[in-house]
């Protein structure tokens, strides 16, 4: 199973590259979404999937998946969730200071 | 001696506060003092019993760099010309620079100079020799911008500073591979050592690096350019920086390797070379100029050329005529662009072409160009210093050994007839640039001013510069055993001893060579008009200059349109790149390194309702590309999220399910806010051919990823760490929720730090909304 | 004792929240603000003497022992790093009240300036990669409230294409942490090197070293990953580029440095001979781009990239004097970016444009400016005896050493389009004809900041003999991997 996620998380990353490559905002943050998902899933595949029960400890039971990764993916997505909605507000405001949310007219020249 | 040297740096920082009075007192004044005191410090060691002299001070010893200063003949010899022309250069712009002039910033470059010019001569230590050495461009850069509203002032301390500037770096690359070679920085013990850097296969692109170093500040062909154009500096800048002695540094720095390389024959070649191409296109171009200073700057060049090939010859009556003609040069040129200062003062030009017939309204510089033009000719006189040197130069030639490599044999051959060549136009440039000045019919009308002589002060020191080209001239062997030879013998490396004589009789080739130069330099002198025409075909328009021109010219042209090719401000361009790059570079590592493992043997097992999950959020993943209205969009991408978080729920993992689910509701209500009221998507496609290239760079990273993640699963050679945190949750952490326990307390800085992530987002947030709010206000 | 290793991250960290709470009270702020840095720089200072006097310190976050908590490890490198940042981050809260509008300080710049700091430190000073993927993201998350700051256009458009790339290479980046947990089982740096190591870097490890080498390419903006930069560190105020300038991309190469002198070393043969080339290549086009432009701003940016270009090509050749050299550039060029970037921010603010072709003669009014300018061209192309020269010195030294000829070329030509790159701002901007219609403004609480600086980067090259036995030292440490790993892991 792990190499199915692999797999997925690999998709991931691809759809969200390819929406990064795109030319408008809401796409590219999309993109930037999928990605962290991506991200988050290959940390999960790293501990070992399913080997044993939710890392909380009972009475009488010995195996737990492990926990670590799953500490490192909660870390993590506050940490895109807070840049996601920096990034949101920004978009909005970018878009409508200039008056297009196209990246592609976003260019700018070196003098200004 | 540290204290001689640093004393003119220390000196200038107070120059500011005397030119403020400067009407009182002319700055130049003080300042005199600095130049003879040193001259006075240094004459006492000349003398027949001169010894070398060392002296050490500690500046950075752990990196080898130190104030080792070695005064031996050769230094000694630049040392007394920089203190005395400087003295000299000092006293003659008091009269030349008026007091209206910024003084202060004058003197201060000029003082600046003249530290870094004794450093550089003093130093045995390689690096504070390039120290000293780089301050020298950096002083001339900006003693020829000194008249920096002028444009051709500021193109000149340009070109100037990036020409020495190249060669300085040069130079530095070739002192750390010596430096490498022999571990240590002493020019005197890498000499001692001589043959470890001729042994080393380095050695000749350590020599390449030095003489480039040399070659550029020395003015040698290709890289000469810059000294004509640096004839916009302030003529007592010329005479002495661009004349006298920074120019002279190239010739020092080749001189005080030579006991170093002069063994190996590809010395021999280039210096040579270097040095008689030098020589004769100098002189050649000397004549083609109507300016009074360019025709000295080339003739300078010329004479370099000159004082380099002999330099390259490694012969000891090579090194002795070049050591003197450094001596020789120095007066007369010296006197010369005082010379040409007094015209330009006197007349307000110094374009040959409005010149003519001064003679009689300035006798005295008249007679003061005599001397020093003839002694430059080498016209045959025994009270003309030039001509002795120039005997010396023919002789050397004549005596050239043979070599193992075939270019050395013709070098040998040819040098005597180019030697010849190059003095002839010595000969015609001097004659050119005295009659041209003096002689000939009046055009007083032409002049801006009313010509007539100089005020007596500003005569005095090329007065006493012809007097030493007249003592030299006279009493050759005075000067030639007190440090002359002390000096050959530095660079040579054996004792030399040499009588200079007037008279070798007519059956001496020498004597017959500067005759055969007079006599057909007569005939070019007075036929010049008919031949000038040449100068249209050589160099014509394909002169270096031209070459350095649009070397800048394509550096700023091919730059920006480089840099605008590739830096457009497109986003999908910059991560296309970025994108492109990790993908080959990291796929490329992980073909060469054998990177990909995979191992079934620890796999959990594959069930359906993972599968179909997965299956659902690949659909929507996908879906994303293809949505056409923003809201639609949006809801897909949220599928992806509370996918993933049904995978956690599958994957044993409460706590990241439940926080995903809020996370993701959270992020999809902002998305809406934020795109509600934003223009649809737009879908016009972009050309096949981008959707192509994206299409692969993303499958392409996708798929490596895969493949670092499961050879990264497969690659189990170590446990994890985690057990220790299971073992340890209840007992140590007091939770039984371990991800929590991890999270509060194992990693509780990682968490810290999160909620400041957030708390710094929600800051952000709140400016960026709040600045509009006001800027809509105002 | 051992707490110190935390003062210089938590201390800014409650500077920015304290200062949060009233930002509207411009009188206290400006005030605090200076007197926390100092306080910050003070610590620093403390920290960098203990290491120096006693040797790593290593700080147990929690009580957990290492490899299983987050450990902090001041080490000889992480202290001298931390105290320059400090140093430059002093001068840019003198700086900044004079240069930022009213407007801008109120709306929390202290704030985000000081969590930025608090970023940079714990990037340094962490032990656990993981938790140097967090502290990026706090200084990555500051430097958007930053870049931001003010929100005109430009900035928003520029800023949000920052903000893409460096949230593209922190996904990259955690995923790359993934993979390594993955592969050896930790995420502690110290345990990370010691496992590498017994696997003698076998199969993957390699491939997950190069993406987290291109990780902090992105960031420290090296050839060909620099794009983002140039344009977004020339558009936002002055302080704010002379931080960037200084601080972030500087946290890039530091990690490089750290995590391929440290973890990535057995195999070297390959994955250093790449950053050779990648170093060439930085220098060769971060000047070519300094070329390009008329926009003394941008000039200034572009010439982020051949440094950090120098500092690299130290890492790939990898021998003592190169990984001196390496470290000495990496102080000298936060000194000198920052000083250069407030300079140029100050000509800016007297002429009122940033293009060069629209102003000449500037030393009649302002000569202190220009000569300041001046000595900078040297100081940056590492012209002796500034500091600039012994980093460079160091590095041609280890690169011959080790035969690297052809990137001594690159290098060395590099330096003088460097220079050129800077006296063009200096001949066209500073000399030439008297330009009535300029009037002269009181550039009155900005030179000092840029003066302190300019003047401590010539003390690192003068008064080498004083630095560099530290650096050396510094460097010594790096190569022997074995000292952090036996200082984190003991038993």
């Amino acid at each position: 199973m792990e190499f199915i996620i692999s797999i997925l998380a690999g998709i991931l990353f691809a759809t969200a590259i390819y929406n990064l490559l795109q030319k408008q905002l809401l796409r590219i943050i999309i993109g930037t979404l999928l990605l962290s998902h991506g991200a988050h899933l290959f940390i999960l595949t790293m501990g070992e999937l399913k080997r044993g029960n939710p890392p909380i400890l009972t009475e009488g039971v010995s195996n737990y998946t492990d926990p670590l990764p799953q500490a490192l993916i909660l870390t993590s997505i506050v940490i895109s969730f807070g840049i996601t909605s920096l990034l949101l507000v920004l978009a909005y405001r970018t878009a409508t200071e200039n008056e297009t949310d196209n990246m592609e007219q976003l260019r700018g020249n070196d003098n200004e | 001696m540290l204290y001689i040297v640093l004393i003119p740096l220390l000196l200038a920082c107070t120059i500011p506060f005397i030119s403020k009075f400067k009407h009182k007192l002319h700055t130049g004044i003080p300042v005199l003092l600095i130049p003879s005191a040193i001259f006075l410090y240094f004459i006492r060691f000349v003398g027949t019993g001169f010894e070398p002299v060392r002296q050490s001070y500690e500046w950075i010893p752990s990196l080898g760099i130190n104030f080792n200063f070695y005064l031996d003949g050769l230094s000694l010899l630049f040392v007394l010309l920089i203190s005395g022309i400087g003295a000299l250069v000092v006293l003659y712009s008091i009269y030349y620079l008026g007091r209206d002039e910024r003084l202060g910033h004058f003197y201060v470059y000029l003082l600046m100079f003249m530290s870094a010019m004794l450093g550089v001569v003093l130093s045995d230590n390689i690096f504070v020799l390039y120290t000293f050495w780089e301050l020298t461009s950096i002083s001339s850069f900006l003693l020829i911008g000194y008249w920096h509203f002028k444009e051709k002032s500021r193109y000149g301390a340009l070109k100037s500073m990036l020409i020495t500037i190249f060669g300085g770096l040069s130079m530095f690359g070739g002192f750390i591979l010596l430096s490498v070679m022999t571990g240590t920085s002493s020019i005197q013990i890498m000499i001692q050592n001589s043959e470890v850097i001729m042994n080393s296969p380095y050695m000749p692109l350590a020599l390449g690096f030095i003489l480039l170093g040399a070659f550029t500040k020395s003015a040698q062909f290709p890289f000469h350019i810059w000294l004509p154009d640096a004839m916009e500096a302030p003529t007592p800048v010329s005479a002495y920086l661009h004349s006298a002695t920074m120019v002279k540094a190239g010739l020092f720095l080749v001189a005080r390797f030579s006991p170093i390389f002069s063994g190996y024959e590809g010395f021999f070649i280039i210096v040579s070379i270097a040095g008689i191409v030098t020589l004769c296109w100098g002189s050649y171009m000397a004549v083609h100029q109507t300016d009074l200073k360019a025709i000295l700057a080339f003739s300078t060049i010329s004479q370099l050329g000159m004082i380099m090939a002999m330099l390259g010859f490694g012969t000891e009556a090579a090194i002795f005529a070049a050591v003197f003609h450094i001596l020789c040069h120095a007066t007369f040129k010296g006197s010369l662009f005082m010379v040409a200062g007094i015209v330009d003062h006197e007349t307000g030009t110094r374009d040959i072409r409005k010149l003519g017939g001064l003679m009689t309204f300035m006798p005295m510089s008249a007679a003061l160009a005599l001397f020093g033009t003839f002694s430059m000719a080498g016209i045959p006189l025994p009270f003309l210093n030039g001509f002795y040197s120039k005997e010396l130069f023919f002789k050397s030639t004549l005596k050239l050994p043979q070599g193992a490599h075939p270019v050395t044999n013709f070098l040998v051959e040819a040098i005597p007839y180019l030697a010849v060549f190059g003095s002839i136009f010595t000969f015609v440039y001097s004659l050119y640039f005295l009659f041209g000045t003096f002689g000939g019919k009046k055009q007083v009308d032409k002049l801006p001013k009313h010509p007539h002589e100089a005020p007596v002060g500003m005569l005095i020191a090329p007065f006493v510069l012809v007097l030493g080209v007249i003592l030299i001239g006279l009493f050759p062997n005075v000067f030639n055993g007190t440090f002359i030879a002390h000096a050959a013998e530095a660079v040579a490396g054996t004792t030399i001893v040499k009588e200079i004589t007037f008279w070798h009789g007519f059956e001496s080739t020498a004597f017959q060579m500067s005759l055969v130069v007079v006599a057909l330099g007569a005939i070019l002198v007075s036929t010049r008009r008919k031949w000038s025409k040449v100068y249209s075909f050589i160099p014509g328009r394909g002169s270096i200059n031209h070459i350095y021109d649009a070397i800048i010219a394509k550096l700023d042209n091919w730059s920006t349109k480089m840099t605008t090719f590739y830096m457009t401000g497109s986003l999908r361009l910059y991560m296309a790149i970025i994108l492109s790059t990790i993908f080959l570079v990291t796929l490329g590592f992980m073909l060469v390194t054998d990177g990909l493992t995979i191992d079934y043997s620890n796999l959990a097992p594959v069930t359906v309702t993972e599968i179909a999950v997965a299956l659902v959020i690949v659909a929507a993943a996908i879906g994303t590309i293809f949505a056409k209205k923003n809201l639609g969009a949006i809801l897909i991408a949220g599928v992806v999220g509370y996918g993933v978080s049904l995978l956690f729920v599958i994957y044993r993992a409460p706590d990241l399910a439940l926080t995903q689910l809020v996370v993701e509701t959270v992020s999809v209500a902002l998305f809406l806010l934020c795109f509600y009221h934003l223009p649809n998507l737009d879908n016009t496609k972009d050309p096949a051919g981008t959707r192509l290239t994206n299409g692969i760079i993303s499958i392409g990273f996708g798929t490596l990823m895969t493949l670092i993640g499961i050879s990264a699963h497969s690659s189990d050679w170590f446990g994890t760490i985690s057990d220790y945190f299971l073992e340890t949750s209840h007992s140590l952490g007091g939770g039984d929720n371990v991800v929590n326990v991890i999270l509060v307390d194992m990693r509780g800085l990682d968490t810290l730090f999160e909620i400041a992530v957030l708390g710094i987002a929600a800051l952000a947030i709140y400016s960026i909304i709040k600045l509009k709010m006001n800027k809509g206000a105002k | 004792m051992n707490n110190l290793a935390v003062l210089p991250i938590i201390t800014p960290l409650i500077a920015g929240i304290i200062l949060a709470f009233f930002p509207k009270k411009l009188q206290w702020v400006r005030p605090l603000s200076k007197i926390f840095i100092l306080i910050n720089l003070a610590i620093a200072g403390l920290l960098i003497w203990t290491v120096f006097s006693d040797g790593t310190i290593i700080l147990e976050t929690g009580g957990w022992k290492a490899p299983y908590g987050i450990v902090l490890v001041a080490d000889k490198l992480a202290a001298i790093l931390v105290f320059t940042t400090n140093i430059v981050a002093a001068a840019c809260a003198f700086y900044a009240p004079h240069s930022l509008t009213d407007r801008k300080e109120r709306y929390y710049f202290y704030s985000f300036f000081f969590f930025l700091i608090s970023g940079v430190s714990g990037a340094f000073l962490t032990g656990d990669l993981f938790n140097m993927f967090v502290f990026f993201e706090v200084l990555l998350m500051a430097s958007y409230a930053l870049i931001v700051l003010g929100g005109d256009k430009v900035q928003l458009r520029e800023s949000i294409k920052y903000v893409f790339i460096n949230l593209f290479s922190s996904m990259l980046f955690v995923t790359a942490v993934a993979f390594i947990y993955g592969a050896v089982g930790t995420v502690n740096m110290a345990q990370i090197a010691q496992r590498v190591q017994e696997a003698d870097q076998q199969g993957i490890l390699t491939t997950v070293g190069i993406l987290l080498f291109f990780v902090f390419a992105v960031k420290a903006a090296l050839f060909p990953l620099y794009y983002w930069m140039p344009h977004s560190y020339a558009v936002p105020n002055p302080v704010i580029s002379a931080l960037f300038g200084a601080l972030l991309t500087k946290v890039g190469i530091y990690s490089i440095i750290r995590v391929f002198s440290l973890i990535f070393v057995h195999k070297s043969g390959m994955t250093h001979e790449l950053f050779i080339w990648i170093a060439g290549l930085s220098m060769i086009f971060g000047v070519i781009g300094a070329l390009s432009t008329n926009n003394i701003k941008l000039i200034i940016a572009y010439n982020i990239i051949p440094a950090i270009g120098f500092i690299l090509m130290g890492v790939g050749v990898l021998n003592e004097y190169s990984i001196s050299g390496s470290i000495y550039y990496l102080i000298h060029d936060m000194l000198i970016k920052a000083s250069l970037f407030l300079l140029i921010g100050t000509v800016v603010y007297a002429t009122g444009t940033s293009d060069l072709r629209k102003f000449s003669g500037l030393i009649h009014y302002y000569p202190f400016l220009g000569w300041l300018l001046f000595i900078s061209g040297f100081v940056l192309a590492g012209i002796p005896p500034f500091s600039g020269f012994i980093g460079k010195l160091l590095l041609l030294k280890g690169a011959l050493a080790s035969r690297e000829i052809a990137i001594v070329i690159v290098g060395l030509l590099s330096s003088l389009l460097i220079l050129y790159s800077i006296m063009k701002i200096f001949i066209n901007g500073f000399w030439g004809e008297k330009d009535e219609s300029i009037k002269r403004i009181s550039l009155k609480g900005r030179m000092a900041p840029i003066v302190v600086l300019l003047a401590l980067s010539i003390f690192i090259g003068v008064g080498a003999e004083f630095i560099y036995p530290f650096i050396e030292s510094v460097s010594a440490d790096l190569l022997q991997p074995e000292i952090y790993i036996d200082a984190v892991l003991k038993e």
